[in-house]
């Protein structure tokens, strides 16, 4: 067949063409990736689409475009020592292997300075090797499981991983405050507790039993839930729960079961003191489970940043209402029913903003986290007034501090703040 | 082999279903009456198993029909059913009633059913069951994107169709929704029952599936009567989502998968042919799965959707036709 | 791959391209073209069982989630050399392959389809149940991690093997009895073909090749072999490459390989649906289209065309 022959050359040769085009673009190498004259590139990995059975991981989507909503706020005011952030947000559908290929495209490709705000577990334990090898920060991430701060899990093998930094609190240490709560109110209470069947849901529970100590027989009955269960599944553990004879109701679940199971307890006849996990405690969540029913007042949780609600008045939120207006005004609405991941989403923004500045005017990957390992920031004016995102040598979280919250005005009521600002550190 | 294949062939004849299998129901359903009368915790969990086995079974219903009309397992019903919800929820914004958008997404459904049989599967239904199930697949992964696309990711809400109001009987609360989907889903499984039973459309739709070489002969139109198998799926899938929103509390673009996984394993259970098998195939699911949640504890969890799916394939092993199947020929 | 030696010409084509390309792509694209070498073994496995036999498979993505885990655990406990964990990837998953396939013997079609799907739900439960040996979900580290190059060649030089191995396998009796299991079962049982031992015989060699591409995926994966890397989505991608490859064609099931190991992540860019739908819209209509349009997949597409430049 010599035509088909003829045809694979021709074919050949213009693969290798392509290819040596491709190769010689990105062999430009600069000192320090990502930083030019003239702008500063970063990126990240979020679930912005859903895959087959990822059970609704990109409910967190808003928390990038508020990043980059932020970003473009400080640009339009001059950048930081004149660069402008530019943030490449790129698509892993929750999925590692694919995080694993988009974070090697924005290493190597997109050649960024840095991989910030990454979300979730899984997707970056996959990244964290390779970051790590390749002295790529990998900071600020929105996830609170314990790896990110203490290598407390057999997965960290021993082994440090200096370009790695969370930013939330830490889950174990939310549940602490849950166990410390229930102490105070009810040294007899029979604590029931619902959490999502994985790491996430696992390391909130032992934060529980730590936080509960020799009470840890306190907790009648512990269900767990698997990641993308049907709503009548959660409600089936609810209802083996109260079965068990609980009347402390903890959640560790994520949007979708939480709802779920505060819309099941009317429907089982159940009505016990609620504790629900930060993550859950957004306020759009809470207004679609009390359209189905639930009873959400007393409902009871913790939170670290502002609440555009409640708080509509303090300079934080005018800034955030102004800046989502400005630079994201398709999330005005969402923005305007409490969606909190907004303001999170800016908060994070402003404490990667905060930190270039302190990386000197020519920042490198090293005096990134050099200033990223030494932050004292008490004027984040999206987190909760009075708290404070700080690293130091001994503090590897940069946020240790929660507020406890309780839910009241019925169904389109709000969460207010109650007592003072707590440490959650270890 | 060869004689294997003839005695096969005999047994088509035996129209009948099997004894065993109905004396296995009546077990099961009198196991459960003794249960719930004997304890309150039991009988609530019934209800409950009940209410989530007909969303099961409404949906495994869907897949069966499109199974008996083009011997295809439609991978993509199960979001198929979630992209009608979100049309039913886009027409309740526009303000219509629950029941005007109910009865014109089922209208729509149909059609979207139909034409994706006819520009979808028709060109490649004759070629092979490995063409036609990844076409499905495709259909799955787009109706993600588009209705991604179209109405974002965010949670929605749609009120309920009977409210959310419980009622407490003898130490049960069973919440309106219960009895409504129960009946809703039981309406279309009798429709769907009449429609083939007495009608000659169903007549001919039957004959189409079965025979499709002597029903031409005959005068039936058989690839409009597989498309429109493909219609009445769609219109059930529908159904099944519109009746799953309120049982999942939120919409969203990940509505059926959880429901899809078991719906599957409803319509092996009562018999891929069998529309009665797989609404009961759904009830003994969602039951059984509930059940287990409470009783059956080193179980849950972890090992819930291995076991689920441990019984499925043994089922297909033991009897592969499933509970009311009949068994499938096959000819030299 | 069929019964005469492929054609040389085509076989030296690939194999200079593929030398080559390291030379003078970017890291990042080398680790693309080491995903599409990762996808080429597991589809090529599919396809001796799909095509040649004509079973169903939505599950095979259940056998390289057993391969990888056997390569993080076994690199994680023992430190054992990489490639040694690929060797034994492929014969654990060649013993679990027979043992699924046995069960499998008693069903076909849309039956088989259903069964296996199970598989691929299934087993990604595990590593839950059994998180101290499994890690959880947490996943496994492997010790060792592996540079781009590395993974290329690896999954390249596999794929030769592998490939070499194939047509080896399907050129002979075994062939033979492979495609006369397809064709007519009653007959070839009456032409004397053991068929059960060929069935089962082929879900293991199958089963092998998709542990080897699992060994190669968590490789692939900074070392972490994770349950949520091995979903049903990762079963359906297989089965999309080995229908989009086609029967019996080296350009076919590199196609099929690009196709599925390329396409999601590169459709993630189309500009007009936009990054966050894109992916979805893009693929799956692809997938939709390319079944349409291909009836025989990319080999049949070659076929004609080679008929059309005869003419």
């Amino acid at each position: 067949m010599p035509v088909n022959r003829r045809k694979l050359g021709a074919l050949l040769c213009a693969l290798l063409a392509t290819a040596a085009v491709a190769s010689t673009a990105a062999a430009s190498h600069r000192s320090t990736p990502g930083v030019t004259s003239k702008k500063v590139v970063i990126g990240g990995t979020f679930p912005l689409s859903e895959g087959p059975a990822t059970g609704g991981a990109s409910l967190y989507k808003t928390i990038p475009f508020a990043e980059q909503a932020y970003y473009a706020y400080v640009n339009a005011h001059g950048g930081v020592h004149h660069r402008k952030i530019d943030d490449i947000v790129l698509d892993d559908q929750y999925t590692p292997s694919e995080t694993v290929q988009q974070t090697t495209k924005l290493v190597e490709q997109d050649h960024v300075f840095a991989d910030v705000g990454s979300l979730g577990t899984a997707p970056n334990l996959s990244t964290w090797g390779y970051l790590n090898k390749h002295k790529v920060p990998q900071v600020l991430l929105a996830t609170g499981d314990a790896y990110w701060g203490n290598c407390v899990h057999h997965a960290c093998q021993g082994s440090t991983k200096p370009w790695t930094l969370g930013w939330q609190p830490d889950y174990p240490g939310e549940a602490k405050l849950y166990a410390k709560y229930i102490l105070a109110h009810n040294k007899n209470a029979k604590i029931g507790v619902l959490y999502q069947n994985d790491a996430y849901g696992k390391n909130y529970l032992a934060g529980l039993k730590t936080g509960l100590g020799s009470h840890k027989n306190l907790i009648v009955d512990a269900e767990a839930y698997n990641a993308g269960d049907s709503a009548q599944v959660v409600g089936a553990h609810v209802f083996a729960l109260k079965t068990h004879g609980a009347d402390t109701f903890v959640i560790f679940a994520t949007p979708g079961a939480s709802i779920a199971a505060l819309a099941t307890l009317p429907a089982i006849g159940w009505s016990p003191v609620t504790l629900l996990n930060n993550v859950s405690a957004n306020r759009i969540f809470m207004g679609l489970a009390a359209k189905n029913g639930a009873k959400l007042d007393g409902v009871i949780s913790t939170t670290y940043v502002e609440s555009q609600t409640v708080q509509a008045n303090l300079p934080g939120m005018k800034l955030a209402k102004k800046i989502i207006h400005t630079y994201a005004p398709n999330l005005d609405q969402q923005f305007a029913a409490g969606d909190q991941n907004l303001v999170y989403g800016l908060a994070v923004g402003w404490t990667f903003v905060d930190a270039l500045k302190h990386a000197g005017k020519n920042p490198t990957r090293k005096s990134l986290m050099h200033a990223l390992r030494n932050m004292n920031e008490k004027n984040n004016p999206f987190i909760y007034p009075g708290m404070v995102v700080k690293t130091s040598k001994k503090r590897t979280f940069p946020m240790e501090q929660l507020i406890f919250i309780k839910w009241s005005g019925g169904n389109s009521g709000d969460w207010h703040h109650f007592g003072k600002v707590l440490n959650s550190g270890h | 082999m060869v004689a294997a294949a003839t005695s096969r062939l005999e047994s088509l004849c035996s129209r009948t279903a099997v004894p065993a299998t109905s004396l296995l129901l009546l077990a099961g359903a009198t196991g459960l009456l003794v249960g719930s009368l004997r304890s309150s915790i039991f009988a609530q969990l019934t209800v409950q198993g009940l209410a989530l086995g007909s969303v099961y079974g409404s949906l495994a219903l869907a897949l069966v029909l499109v199974y008996r009309a083009t011997h295809v397992v439609n991978f993509a019903q199960g979001e198929l059913a979630m992209a009608t919800t979100y049309v039913a929820w886009q027409l309740i914004q526009w303000g219509l009633s629950y029941w005007e958008a109910f009865a014109v997404t089922l209208a729509i459904a149909f059609v979207l059913g139909t034409v994706l049989q006819v520009v979808l599967i028709r060109p490649v239904q004759h070629r092979s069951v490995i063409a036609a199930v990844i076409v499905t697949v495709g259909l799955f992964i787009l109706i993600d994107g588009v209705v991604d696309w179209v109405w974002g990711s965010a949670l929605k809400f749609m009120p309920s169709p009977f409210g959310t109001k419980t009622y407490d009987v003898g130490g049960v609360s069973i919440s309106r929704l219960y009895p409504g989907m129960f009946l809703v889903v039981l309406a279309s499984v009798l429709l769907v029952w009449a429609l083939f039973r007495f009608t000659k459309l169903g007549l001919a739709m039957r004959a189409a599936a079965l025979r499709p070489a002597e029903s031409a002969l005959v005068g039936v139109r058989v690839d409009w009567m597989l498309a429109i198998g493909w219609g009445l799926a769609a219109v059930l899938g529908a159904v099944a989502g519109l009746m799953a929103e309120p049982s999942q509390f939120v919409l969203q673009p990940t509505l059926m998968q959880p429901i899809l996984v078991y719906a599957f394993a409803a319509a092996v259970l009562g018999g891929l042919e069998s529309p009665a098998g797989a609404v009961i195939g759904g009830l003994a699911i969602g039951v059984s799965l509930t059940l287990v949640v409470q009783y059956v504890h080193p179980i849950t969890s972890d090992l819930q959707t291995p076991v689920a799916f441990a019984v499925l394939v043994g089922v297909l092993l033991l009897k592969p036709s499933g509970l009311f199947g009949q068994r499938e020929v096959r000819r030299v | 791959m069929r019964h005469r030696l492929p054609e040389l010409g085509s076989l030296l084509a690939v194999a200079v391209l593929l030398s080559v390309l390291p030379f003078t792509l970017s890291d990042y694209n080398i680790s693309l073209v080491a995903q599409v070498g990762i996808f080429f073994v597991a589809v090529l496995g599919l396809n001796i069982l799909t095509g040649y036999t004509g079973q169903i498979s939505i599950g095979h993505g259940a056998f390289m989630a057993i391969g990888g885990y056997t390569t993080a655990v076994m690199s994680r406990d023992h430190d054992t050399n990489l490639v040694v964990t690929m060797l034994m990837a492929f014969a654990i998953c060649f013993v679990v392959g027979l043992l699924v396939g046995l069960p499998a013997l008693r069903l076909s079609g849309v039956y088989l389809a259903l069964a296996t799907f199970a598989l691929a739900v299934s087993v990604p439960q595990l590593p839950l149940k059994w998180s101290k040996f499994l890690g959880g979900s947490g996943g496994v580290q492997s010790h060792r991690t592996v540079t781009h190059l590395w993974l290329y060649g690896a999954a390249w030089i596999a794929s030769a093997i592998l490939f070499a191995l194939a047509w080896l396998i399907l050129r002979g009796r075994i062939g033979r009895a492979f495609r006369a299991a397809r064709d007519s079962e009653i007959a070839a049982v009456a032409s004397g073909i053991e068929l059960p031992i060929y069935k089962t015989l082929a879900f293991g060699i199958s089963a092998a090749y998709a542990g080897v591409a699992g060994a190669l995926f968590v490789m692939g994966t900074n070392g972490f072999a994770q349950p949520s890397e091995f979903g049903v989505f990762l079963s359906l991608q297989l089965l999309v490459g080995a229908a989009v490859a086609g029967l019996g064609s080296l350009w076919g099931i590199l196609a099929g390989a690009a196709f599925v190991g390329l396409l999601p992540t590169v459709s993630g860019s189309v500009p007009v649906i936009g990054s966050a739908h894109g992916r979805n819209v893009v693929f799956g209509a692809a997938v939709i289209l390319v079944m349409l349009l291909l009836p025989e997949g990319f080999a049949g597409l070659l076929t004609r065309l080679r008929r059309l430049a005869r003419a």
